[in-house]
């Protein structure tokens, strides 16, 4: 088990006076008194969590976390994160349940607790220009590739295959970076790259190399939380068993992805 | 200082009035609003291809940005007021004569001084707990309440600077006081401090403007003030490159309608209360 | 060597205190990196920036009503707008602008990267800023003096590089050890444009590695040390410098 003992301490130095809040016992009964389940997604990520202009984050899984919110009765709060503060924000409690593309991997499933079946897949592939002719990953060595900061495939990237990873904290700024040419490739979700070859405004650009590291994504709870994960667990079987991932993605402009549509025969 | 003949080697430093950059007259109307009118014309017209044009974009997110820059000056104004109540009661530590307070509050001082806003504000956000249980109470932490404390951080420690510069007033004034029968505090509460608010404003007036600029560094950590939004609204807009100049320049006109009046009125305090040697 | 480096390796297995920058060579690279990269950008900026704060307070002081202005102007917009912003706006938007080369991975970049615009955008900042103290600086050399140069016969450059700055120098460098610290510390902003410094390497090893509370502690650090150090040599010079009697 592992001891934080400088969390522990620091901790301890800003709350000598004051005692810090714990998380409850059953986290399902301190959504249902208050009233108000509160997820965590993304909001720069079209078309899983993005903004409309009144500010309100709208997409797949905003749509996914309102069932939640329905299913138990309560009112459904988004709370917008990014990748390299979704898990923190889990553990410390400050959103119930998050549902934020992320992918599932053992060592995350040691920091929160994953529910199985996965609600969705994606692999990990590149956007890059038609004429500079990538065929291969290798062929990404010693390119710089922009990436997102906390992706967990810069690292692999730039060990496996040599790339100098160029990771920018936000979509845009990445996108607008690839633009101007200041890196060769952009390293991402294939579900948000295929999206984005389809855009008009991207038709030089394309996505030629073999998607590798194909992931389920897992969305988490607090672990300890296993009443709330067996519920996820249910939710999960009965969005693959309706088809409601195959109508969120046709609702938000995907085409119908290979992971959703065998998760749906498998379950029907 | 005085000096004893009129030819010295230096004269003392005075600060350096800026000459502004236009000063606006009734002749100089017709053309800004002819400027004004061709302008947005020229800008409001469509890319060509059908798509929004590039202000009419702007125009759909303006009120979304509005309101994430109203949330940065609350952020500013709150930051301001903690750290300046902490600050100067650590300045005051600074120049007392107990020996282990004055080390402490020096070491405090310069600890925050020199660490980078970023960092600091890097670690409030992830140290500091999202809720604290107070008797019984739960009390939030939201992400912008950690953004104010650790903004207040280095504003903490640039006001005890600030006020620790007191001890520039002239010494006549201490021994005049001395020799009146005040003991020390009573000599600082009524008559170093009154004196001193006059020459700390203009300092605390650009460590306000430099807040409020830093406020945007929230947005690395994810607060969701003018700078995040802006990254959101691209998102949104799909990642445009020629949507970036109009969006980004926008937020700097923002924060110059904002910071340039207060810079303005710094000035004007720094001569009204010059002190004349 | 190696076995120093293991020695945090059984740190973390025993006691959970992660620091992956110490054990693992390829964090350690990125990281030494980082440290690297932080201090060449700091050393290019301050240059520049004090480059940019003699011309400007040169230029302010020339007969030419609008070169003033144009100066006046530039002080203007840079003290007054948000740091980052304007990082942002260079790289982005005025980074698209510019004409693209061909560079060596077969593609069309543009000519500046985003080292470069880091420093080209930290420098103006830092020179908005030193072009005001440079100018008070100017200003404590008496009209006496510079009009008995002129008497001697030197021309308006050689009195400003030979007598002016040297004199002006003495009073400025309080303010400008000031201004130099902030613009150390401001360098971590070009985290933002992926300038792979000492606070985006940290933020890269924490994300793969879930380790923030080390690395934030490991920053704070490193700063105050790389600060503390700049500041004490700064101090140094300052007290070497000094005009006996004056201040």
């Amino acid at each position: 088990m592992k001891l934080k003992n400088i969390q522990v301490f620091a901790a301890a130095i800003v709350a000598s006076t004051v005692g810090i809040g714990t998380a409850s016992a059953d986290i399902l009964d301190t959504i249902k008194e208050r009233g108000k389940l509160i997820v965590g997604v993304k909001a720069d990520y079209k078309p899983y969590g993005f903004l409309d202009t009144s500010g309100a984050i709208i997409g797949i899984e905003p749509d996914l976390a309102s069932d939640v919110a329905a299913k138990l009765g309560v009112e459904v709060e988004f709370v917008p994160v990014v990748s390299s503060n979704r898990m923190q924000f889990l553990e410390q409690g400050k959103i119930d349940l998050m549902i934020a593309t992320m992918t599932d991997k053992p060592d995350r499933r040691e920091v929160v607790l994953i529910p199985d079946p996965n609600y969705y897949s994606s692999g990990t592939n590149i956007l890059s220009l038609k004429s500079l002719g990538l065929a291969s990953w290798e062929d990404l060595r010693g390119k710089p590739v922009c990436g997102i900061q906390g992706a967990f495939y810069n690292k692999a990237t730039s060990q496996n295959y040599g790339a100098e990873i160029v990771a920018f904290k936000g979509t845009a700024e990445a996108y607008s970076a690839l633009k101007a040419g200041n890196c060769a490739a952009f390293v991402y979700d294939d579900s948000a790259i295929v999206a984005k070859v389809a855009d008009p405004e991207w038709a030089d650009y394309e996505m030629p190399l073999p998607t590798i590291d194909d992931a389920p994504w897992g969305l988490a709870v607090q672990l300890g939380e296993d009443a709330f994960g067996a519920l996820m667990t249910d939710m999960i079987i009965d969005w693959h068993k309706t088809g409601r991932i195959l109508e969120l993605e046709t609702k938000w402009g995907v085409t119908n992805t290979p992971f959703a549509k065998a998760m749906n025969e498998k379950y029907k | 200082m005085t000096y004893k003949s009129d030819l010295p080697v230096m004269m003392p430093p005075k600060p350096y009035e800026a000459e502004p950059f236009f000063r606006l007259e009734m002749r100089h109307v017709v053309p800004i609003a002819v400027f004004l009118i061709i302008g947005a014309t020229m800008a409001f017209a469509s890319d060509g291809d059908g798509k929004q044009s590039r202000m009419e974009v702007l125009m759909n997110w303006a009120p979304l940005l509005l309101k994430g820059f109203i949330f940065n000056l609350i952020i500013s104004v709150s930051a301001m007021a903690l750290g300046t109540a902490v600050g100067a009661i650590l300045g005051l530590g600074q120049i007392s004569l107990n020996r282990p307070l004055s080390a402490g509050s020096w070491f405090v001082t310069q600890f925050f001084r020199n660490a980078p806003w970023l960092v600091l504000l890097f670690f409030a956000m992830f140290l500091l707990p999202f809720e604290i249980d107070l008797f019984g109470l739960k009390i939030p932490f939201p992400d912008w309440f950690k953004a104010i404390l650790g903004l207040s951080l280095p504003v903490m420690a640039n006001v005890s600077e600030i006020v620790r510069a007191v001890r520039s007033l002239p010494s006549g004034q201490w021994e005049a006081a001395e020799s009146l029968a005040y003991t020390r505090r009573q000599t600082l509460w009524l008559i170093i401090l009154p004196q001193c608010v006059k020459r700390m404003l203009p300092p605390w007036m650009n460590l306000y403007s430099i807040l409020t600029m830093a406020t945007v560094l929230a947005s690395i950590v994810g607060v969701s003030e003018v700078m995040t939004l802006t990254g959101r609204a691209l998102s949104a807009e799909g990642g445009r490159p020629e949507l970036l100049a109009p969006f980004y320049g926008f937020v700097l006109l923002l924060f110059f309608i904002y910071c340039y009046p207060i810079a303005r009125f710094t000035v004007w305090l720094e001569k009204k209360f010059a002190v004349i040697n | 060597m190696e076995f120093f480096f293991e020695w945090f390796r059984v740190l973390y297995e025993e006691t959970g205190i992660n620091l992956p920058f110490l054990y693992d060579s390829y964090d350690r690279n990125r990281m030494f990196n980082g440290f690297l990269t932080t201090i060449w950008l700091s050393l290019v900026c301050l240059f520049f920036s004090i480059v940019i704060g003699i011309v400007g307070a040169w230029l302010q002081g020339s007969s030419f009503k609008w070169s003033r202005r144009i100066v006046n102007g530039y002080i203007q917009l840079f003290r007054n707008t948000p740091p980052l912003v304007q990082l942002y706006f260079f790289y982005f938007a005025i980074g698209t602008l510019l004409p693209r080369v061909e560079n060596d991975w077969g593609g069309q970049s543009p000519m500046l990267g985003s080292f470069a615009w880091a420093a080209i955008s930290l420098s103006f900042f830092a020179g908005a800023f030193n072009v005001e103290i440079f100018r008070s600086g100017i200003e404590a050399v008496p009209k006496s003096t510079v009009e008995a140069a002129e008497a001697l016969g030197f021309s308006k450059l050689q009195i400003y590089k030979d007598i002016t700055l040297p004199l002006a120098f003495r009073v400025v460098l309080p303010a400008l050890n000031n201004n130099l610290v902030n613009l150390v510390k401001t360098t971590t902003l070009a985290y933002a444009i992926a300038v792979p410094e000492m606070l985006y390497e940290a933020n890269q090893i924490w994300s793969d590695n879930v380790n923030v509370t080390e690395m934030m502690v490991f920053l704070l650090l490193a700063y105050f040390a790389l600060v503390g150090v700049l500041v004490g040599g700064m101090n140094r010079w300052e007290r070497s410098m000094k005009i006996p009697g004056y201040g």
